[in-house]
């Protein structure tokens, strides 16, 4: 019935969850900006704003979990690719475990 | 710095382009030369990407659609530039970068705003050195009976009513010269601090 209070919970859960998508886009992909975007998109149906996802990458290059690669381009214009690092890839299998149990115990108390 | 320019059929669509490229420099121009690199060539492969696949009709549309969505450099690099000049200053302990980081980041909590004052706090040590030049025997670090009265300025009517006992002589200005370098370097050690604090 209220729409207001689900739809800005809704943005929550997606903010909260954003770094865990991004992460999971990238578990067996290298990709680049733009591209990267447009994959979440298609997979999620999350829209990502530039303005979220650059500063996001940066933090996620900072914690060292996501490194990046600048790849020369036949148009001379590079793209730079990002891949999991190890410790990315450990994290995620943390954060997965952690999702799992969460969404039990939510199945079980909403029925 | 080489950075390849997107090519336009349209003029038009190329002036958009300058003035948007423009923009950003205009904006980071303060950050160190590799991070600028960095910046420039991201925003340049994003715009080019983007404009590889759109579907709009006219080049010039499908350019202010990426540019639009890309935002404002003004705004959207807000945050990295004042993070990065941070870095910068807190590394280089470079008091003109750390005076531009501390504008930058002065809207990002109280804190920076007590940094400020901490820095000004070392002007009260320079304004010493100059007072003891003008006023070499009134000025100076003053005990009485063993104990700490007052670094400053001791007119000489008070000293004639009690002993007050100026312990640092000609070391006066090279003590506060030591003072203002060795707080300099605390401030911007927590300063550093802070910055690593906040990551975490």
């Amino acid at each position: 019935m209220n729409e207001t209070f689900v739809n800005k919970w809704k943005s929550q859960v997606k903010k909260g969850t954003l770094t865990f998508v991004v992460l999971n886009v990238l578990r067996e992909n290298k990709f680049y900006g733009y591209e990267f975007i447009e994959e979440i998109k298609k997979l999620t149906e999350i829209e990502i704003a530039e303005g979220t996802f650059y500063p996001l990458m940066n933090r996620l290059k900072k914690e060292e979990l996501v490194s990046s690669e600048w790849v020369e381009q036949e148009s001379g214009i590079p793209r730079k690719y990002y891949v999991l690092t190890e410790t990315g890839k450990e994290t995620l299998i943390q954060m997965q475990s952690y999702w799992e149990d969460l969404s039990k115990s939510i199945k079980k108390i909403s029925k | 710095m080489k950075i390849k320019e997107i090519e336009f059929k349209e003029t038009a669509s190329k002036r958009i382009y300058n003035s948007y490229i423009k923009r950003v420099r205009k904006v980071i121009k303060s950050l160190p030369h590799q991070d600028q690199i960095e910046v420039l060539l991201e925003f340049n492969s994003h715009i080019y990407e983007g404009l590889q696949r759109q579907k709009s009709e006219t080049e010039i549309d499908n350019l202010l659609d990426v540019l639009d969505k890309l935002g404002i450099p003004e705004e959207v690099l807000k945050p990295l530039v004042a993070d990065k000049k941070l870095e910068q200053a807190t590394k280089t302990f470079n008091p003109l970068h750390i005076i531009k980081a501390l504008m930058l980041n002065i809207t990002n909590g109280i804190s920076y705003l007590i940094f400020f004052f901490l820095y000004l706090f070392l002007f009260g040590f320079v304004y010493l050195i100059f007072a003891k030049l003008v006023n070499p025997n009134e000025v100076g670090l003053f005990f009485q009976n063993g104990s700490f009265v007052v670094i400053g300025k001791l007119s000489s009517e008070i000293r004639s009513i009690a002993v007050f006992t100026e312990v640092l002589g000609n070391w006066f200005i090279p003590v506060m010269l030591l003072s203002i370098i060795v707080f300099y370097f605390m401030i911007t050690y927590l300063l550093k601090l802070k910055r690593i604090l906040n990551k975490k």
